[in-house]
């Protein structure tokens, strides 16, 4: 394990130079934006089994505030990141608080129905420019206003992003906390048995994602300089997390990871030889996975790869 | 006195699944709850465990009361609970089922760690610590959830029907069990069909009917008494849920 971690470390570090050209630099900084975006999702998502369907509440609150905070006080982007990560800890408690009480999917219905809310409330707000959306700095004014003219800065700061929250979820993996999400997740009824305080872990899991996805957002927006509903607060934002996260395996530490280095390049593909209609596409695409996962191996590549490694050992020597 | 029901009545609508039901209990005491499928065994379980708030009554654990507390908060006051249907952590192993219930008085993970080893030692579940509970049996599983729970550090254990579907082999392992554990100080009772394991464990059955207590006391004395054998005998050879 610990040398798939430095193989997988050396590889993304080196990608860029290896493939060195902006096409391929664009494809990694958008694969790592949605690692970072799924294993946010995942903590909460993944290992404490409560499937949200609307994260991009969260992603879009921190793609929004950089940018508003810069049109309404020509401040830097970046300045607005915390206010957007504390906006998303107020909704998450008013998200979390009424529907862990409850059992069920009432959780995953709430939030498909807040993200959904807000962005169409957001499409007619013309304070945070209505269905046109925010521009950020046109030309930067300093390297505090993070513009650059290559992906390659974008690419390092995502990569740092990703491992500092890789290295928390590690930890959660390994702390009481971890093992209460993975408890909450098999069983609530044997769980709380056992002395779990179920909502209050299920609601820290969900501050604790909501923060990442809150930064994910942040990084995308001041990357692009510019954000509409769509692309901030759009269901296809919130259904990727959960299509990455899956394919991958939830509720593992790489399986995001895993799941966006599959899907990125195959999205890149499909959208480049089927040309412009992306999106169409993009649907039939997450669609298929998704009917795939459910049908074949719910617990996605890191569950297959479970049950296949032990037999490939194996064959080798009994050949 | 460890724990006080008093009047505990559980109804569902209408129907009273447990009615009226009174348990007084002593540190140290080994009891039995007999008494036909549907009888409010598992229901009356569930009230002391605080899985459900009974509709009257009151239920008094070491001096708090705790009719309406959560199950965690059951959990942290000391009240252990198995379930009848095996509720283990399927894709989690062995060892980590024991140390959810560890971390409870062992926050740290190293001493939950310690612990659950301990603890997984002492059930006879040692070989398969490494194994997902999905790989178990039911006997496994069974007992898998009395260790769960024993690493929760409980006063009181409430077992429903933990010893059932085991061979005679594996009955007598889990009965010198339960031994083990009433004698590290831990209050039980025990829910059980088999007449071997109440007549071998305990010193005091109660007989449920219907949702009431028909019958307390010894128990050679109480399997003898006539109302117990129509109510409980009479249908002993119904079809048992698992
Ligand atoms: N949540 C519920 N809602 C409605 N009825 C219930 C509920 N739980 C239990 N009952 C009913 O209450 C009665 C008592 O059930 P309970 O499970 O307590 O019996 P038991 O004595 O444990 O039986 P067994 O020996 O089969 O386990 C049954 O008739 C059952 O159908
Ligand atoms: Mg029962």
């Amino acid at each position: 394990m610990k040398t798939g971690t430095l193989v997988l470390a050396v590889a993304l570090l080196a990608y860029p130079f290896v493939l060195y050209d902006h096409f391929y630099w664009d494809i990694g900084v958008g694969l790592l934006l949605a690692a970072i975006s799924a294993s946010a999702w995942n903590i909460v998502g993944g290992y404490a089994g409560q499937v949200s369907v609307g994260h991009a509440m969260f992603f879009g609150i921190g793609a929004y505030v950089p940018l508003l905070v810069f049109n309404l006080w020509q401040l830097p982007p970046i300045a607005g990141a915390p206010l957007a990560v504390a906006l998303s800890l107020v909704l998450a408690v008013v998200i979390g608080l009424p529907t862990f009480r409850l059992r069920g999917h009432y959780f995953s219905m709430a939030t498909i129905a807040v993200a959904e809310l807000i962005r169409i409330f957001i499409g007619t707000w013309d304070f945070v420019g209505a269905a046109i959306g925010l521009q950020g700095p046109a030309v930067g004014r300093g390297w505090w206003d993070l513009t650059f003219r290559s992906e390659l800065p974008y690419y390092y700061i995502f990569l740092v992003v990703l491992a500092v929250l890789l290295y928390v979820t590690r930890a959660v993996e390994k702390s009481r906390f971890g093992y209460y999400l993975r408890a909450i997740k098999a069983g609530e009824r044997a769980a709380r048995s056992l002395g779990v305080p179920v909502q209050q872990t299920k609601l820290k899991a969900l501050l604790l994602s909501a923060v990442f996805t809150s930064i994910a957002g942040s990084l995308y927006s001041i990357k692009t300089g510019f954000i509409d509903p769509e692309s901030g607060f759009g269901i296809l934002i919130s259904v990727q997390m959960v299509i990455v996260a899956a394919l991958g395996g939830a509720g593992t530490l790489y399986g995001p990871l895993v799941g966006a280095l599959i899907l990125v390049p195959a999205q890149t593909a499909t959208n480049t030889w089927f040309g412009g209609g992306g999106s169409g596409l993009t649907y039939i695409l997450y669609g298929g996975i998704i009917l795939v996962l459910a049908r074949f191996e719910p617990g996605g590549l890191h569950e297959l790869w479970q049950r296949l490694a032990p037999r490939l050992r194996r064959t080798p020597r009994a050949a | 006195m460890l724990l006080e029901a008093d009047d505990v009545t559980m109804a569902f609508g209408s129907f009273r699944a447990v009615s009226g039901a009174s348990l007084a209990l002593d540190e140290g005491e080994i009891i039995g709850l007999i008494g036909p499928n549907g009888a409010g065994k598992s229901t009356f379980f569930n009230c002391l465990a605080g899985d459900m708030v009974p509709t009257g009554g009151r239920i008094v654990f070491a001096g708090a009361d705790m009719t309406r507390a959560s199950p965690e908060a059951h959990a942290r006051a000391g009240i252990g609970r198995t379930f009848q249907v095996p509720t283990t952590f399927e894709d989690m192993t062995i060892l980590e089922n024991v140390m959810v219930g560890a971390f409870l008085r062992h926050p740290r993970r190293a001493d939950a760690h310690e612990h659950a080893r301990r603890i997984v030692e002492m059930t006879g579940l040692k070989d398969q610590a490494g194994q997902r509970a999905r790989t178990l049996g039911t006997p496994g599983r069974k007992r898998l959830e009395i260790a769960r729970v024993l690493a929760t550090g409980p006063r009181l254990m409430l077992l429903d029907e933990a010893l059932a579907g085991l061979t005679p082999a594996e009955l007598q392992q889990a009965i010198a069990l339960v031994r083990q554990i009433h004698a590290t100080g831990v209050t039980l009772v025990i829910v059980e069909h088999i007449m071997e394991v109440i007549m071998t464990l305990t010193q005091r059955v109660l007989v449920f009917n219907q949702g009431h207590v028909i019958a307390s006391g010894k128990p050679d004395a109480v399997v003898k008494e006539t109302a117990v054998i129509e109510a409980y005998l009479g249908h002993g050879r119904r079809k048992r849920r698992p």
